[in-house]
């Protein structure tokens, strides 16, 4: 029996949240879905929400605080650090990725070209942490 | 018979008795005169003899007595008598054996024997027969001979006497003065010195051939003996720079007679000798004098060139824009020079006696000068860069090549140092690390720059693709065949549009990324590659040469030989594709083929496919960078690339990398 997930989408690009929110639906899984348009709004979320998520999709080219910036705020934070992040991104930049693992992330996923593929990826990434057993809050 | 006759014969025989009668008076009266005369005789004899006895034995006395051996022989040279002497000289004694003087007679004096002996038997003696003589026990011996003959009473020779000397001691004796005469001929003769030894009357005793040399003399040391000088440095003055001084002095210390060493003489030709003048006295008296002159002109030569020598590297070191201490083992200053002295600012005089790294370095320099001098105290020599602090306080670079300084027995006493002001050097230095960094740190940006400008581009390509998958799924079954392919053509391009920025950001990557070096085995990355890149089942590739281990970015050569095989996939049209990989040592650099039979390359785009965007087929999986990039990871490696192909036929990519 697969967890139903708590989502925290961290994308500023409409295509992209669009993308994820078809691909779930399109795959018939309830995971919730939660958006956040950049770094400071998601800060923002997991300080006030009453419950944190159960993963986070992070993209790292955003305006204002960028994707690596809140991986940093993120995991220097004595309870947020525990929130495994995925980093979900179109930069294959072989710094960024070392960075990326060196702060600390659960995974590394390219934005594929193709949809079909996205959709692909999506899917396995999700049914993957559904099965995790995950620290609730 | 007549009577006549007979009368005649009475007659006769008459005066024949008268005469007869007459002659026996004569003889009766000569016979007593005889007999007087005879008994005269006799006792004059007696009295001659007696005498002779008298002589004899005398002289018998004298010659057996006297120290000389002395020996009578026959005239066949038997001896018939010796003394004791000759006895004890010769070895034998008469009256137990025979000798024979020949016998006796040195094998190679026996042609100057029989001469002497000749000479004896003529002239009835010989005087001075030096020769050598066999004797029984005392070896070959020189002897001395005075010889006469002797005669009986009737003048007759009878035999012959001699009187010997023994005088081997006196003729070795002799001999060794020769041999030292000699000697000391020959070392005055050869002497480096020019020798004349002249008498109280100025005439040469001897000289030698070096002194001949030195006046030109046409003769020889010998021919000179004997020779006045009275006049001679009047016949030689021509020789010397200072021809009536050298006669004026010649003169003044032969009247002087005091000895004088060293006079220096310059002769026209250049050469200097140097004299010695010193008299000889005997018992107080004057005797003579003795010259002696020396060619000291090389000697003199000799120190002049070490002071020119001395001089001019007295200069050079006053001149040279390097600046130069010199310091002991202490490091104090013991000289510096004019350069010095303006690099530092300080006059020599302050620095004398001062610790070199103590009043000349930064602080933090100090410590490293002396481990440089100890350096210098084992003897080692090398350069080294110090910031010095000048006299008003400003720092400069120096580069300083010190050399350890020996004194004559070898042993290191300090230490040579020379420095040279590399600041302006040391500025250009930082000033290129700093330019570096910041092309580095540009570079870097440049890089990031090219990461995000390639994500802002890809990003919408994502977006268009997601949104005409959407359409396309929201309208399935609604879309005419037209509108699907249109679609498609989409996909097609977007996806050659990614591939597109892709290879821009490859491309723009290489060169920017940091030098990763290491060694690469070229066969093992064939092999993978062949694992990753897809190869159709018509398509063989073979490496025909073992390929080399080399240094460099394996992400690099990967790229090369990625880029070269999937053209040579791609671009082949033949039913059985063949991919040859090939090398060749060129001893300063590495060459590497890969050739196909494919399609192959007009002769007029060779140049052209290297450059960027000059794809030559429009493909869906070609950006026409590919070439583009191989060429920019050759370039910096250092190698060349070219390729040489036959429309139709193949394509072979040479390639060089820089060993």
């Amino acid at each position: 029996m697969s967890n139903l997930l708590d989502v925290l989408l961290i994308e500023d690009d409409t295509i992209e949240i669009m993308k994820l929110n078809r691909t779930i639906s399109s795959l018939n899984l309830n995971h919730n879905i939660i958006e956040a348009n950049n770094g400071e709004e998601a800060l923002s979320i997991l300080k006030e929400g009453n419950s944190l998520p159960d993963i986070i999709l992070l993209d790292l080219n955003m305006p204002k605080i960028n994707g690596i910036e809140f991986l940093k705020i993120l995991k220097s934070d004595p309870s947020l650090k525990y929130l495994p992040t995925i980093v979900l991104t179109t930069s294959n930049n072989r710094k960024d990725l070392l960075e990326c693992y060196k702060i600390g992330i659960a995974g590394y996923v390219l934005k594929p070209l193709k949809y079909d593929d996205y959709v692909s990826k999506i899917e396995k990434l999700l049914a993957y942490w559904s099965v995790n057993e995950l620290i609730k809050a | 018979m007549s009577q006549e006759q007979i009368d005649i014969l009475q007659r006769a025989l008459q005066r024949e008795k008268a005469a007869r009668k007459a002659s026996e008076k004569i003889l009766e009266e000569k016979s007593l005169q005889l007999y007087n005369t005879a008994q005269e005789l006799k006792d004059v004899n007696q009295q001659l003899e007696h005498l002779l006895d008298e002589k004899t034995s005398q002289l018998q006395g004298i010659f057996e007595n006297i120290n000389d051996a002395y020996l009578v022989m026959d005239l066949n040279g038997n001896v018939i008598k010796m003394n004791d002497a000759a006895i004890d000289l010769f070895g034998y004694d008469i009256e137990k054996e025979k000798i024979n003087v020949v016998a006796l007679i040195y094998n190679e004096d026996y042609g100057y024997a029989m001469r002497s002996f000749n000479e004896l038997r003529t002239k009835g003696a010989f005087t001075n027969y030096t020769a050598r003589v066999n004797t029984r026990n005392k070896g070959v011996r020189w002897v001395h001979i005075n010889a006469s003959v002797v005669f009986d009473k009737q003048k007759k020779p009878i035999a012959a006497q001699g009187i010997v000397r023994d005088m081997t001691d006196e003729k070795a004796a002799e001999q060794q003065l020769i041999d030292s005469e000699n000697r000391l001929s020959a070392l005055i003769l050869n002497l480096e010195s020019g020798v004349l030894l002249e008498d109280e009357y100025r005439n040469i005793v001897i000289t030698n051939t070096r002194f001949c040399d030195f006046f030109n003399i046409p003769a020889t040391p010998e021919q000179l003996i004997g020779q006045n000088c009275e006049h001679a440095a009047e016949q030689s003055k021509h020789l010397f720079l200072d021809p009536e001084g050298f006669v004026t002095r010649i003169n003044t210390l032969t009247q002087n007679k005091k000895q004088t060493l060293s006079d220096e003489l310059a002769l026209v030709d250049g050469r200097i000798l140097e004299r010695d003048f010193i008299p000889i006295y005997e018992e107080g008296h004057y005797k003579g004098h003795l010259w002696t002159y020396r060619d000291v002109t090389l000697h003199r030569r000799f120190r002049e060139n070490i002071e020119a020598e001395r001089e001019k590297y007295s200069n050079i070191i006053a001149n040279m824009k390097l600046g130069l201490i010199e310091v002991n083992n202490d490091d104090e200053i013991l000289m510096v020079n004019q350069s010095l002295e303006e690099m530092s600012g300080y006059r020599e005089a302050e620095l004398l006696g001062k610790k070199g790294g103590e009043i000349l370095l930064a602080k933090e320099f100090k410590e490293k000068m002396a481990g440089e001098n100890q350096k210098r105290i084992q003897g080692k020599s090398n350069s080294y860069e110090v910031q010095a602090r000048t006299k008003n306080g400003e720092l400069r670079y120096w580069l300083i090549s010190g050399a350890p300084n020996y004194n004559l027995n070898g042993k290191v006493v300090g230490s040579i140092g020379i420095h040279l002001d590399i600041t302006e050097l040391k500025q250009l230095e930082l000033q290129k690390e700093n330019l570096l960094q910041k092309l580095e740190k540009s570079n870097n940006e440049l890089q990031e720059y090219a990461h995000i400008v390639s994500h802002d581009l890809k990003s919408p390509l994502r977006s268009i693709e997601a949104l005409t998958s959407w359409i396309k799924e929201d309208n399935k079954g609604k879309l005419d065949e037209a509108s699907l392919k249109n679609f498609s053509l989409i996909e097609m391009t977007l996806e050659k549009m990614e591939q597109l920025i892709s290879d821009i950001l490859k491309y723009s990557s290489i060169g920017a990324t940091t030098d990763e070096s290491e060694e690469v085995n070229l066969n093992t990355l064939i092999d993978d590659l062949k694992q990753v890149l897809y190869v159709p089942e018509n398509i063989s590739i073979d490496v025909v040469n073992n390929l080399p281990i080399i240094k460099g970015d394996k992400i690099k050569f990967q790229q090369v030989f990625q880029n070269l095989i999937s053209n040579a996939i791609k671009f082949n049209d033949k039913e059985k594709g063949h991919i040859i990989i090939d090398y060749k040592d060129k001893k300063s650099y590495h060459q590497f083929s890969v050739s196909d039979n494919g399609i192959g390359i007009d002769k007029k785009y060779y140049d052209t496919i290297f450059k960027i965007f000059n794809s030559l087929k429009q493909s869906k999986d070609s950006s026409g960078i590919g070439l583009s990039i191989v060429k920019k990871i050759i370039d910096l490696y250092k190698g060349n690339i070219w390729v040489t192909s036959k429309v139709n036929e193949g394509t072979t990519f040479f390639f060089t990398i820089k060993k």
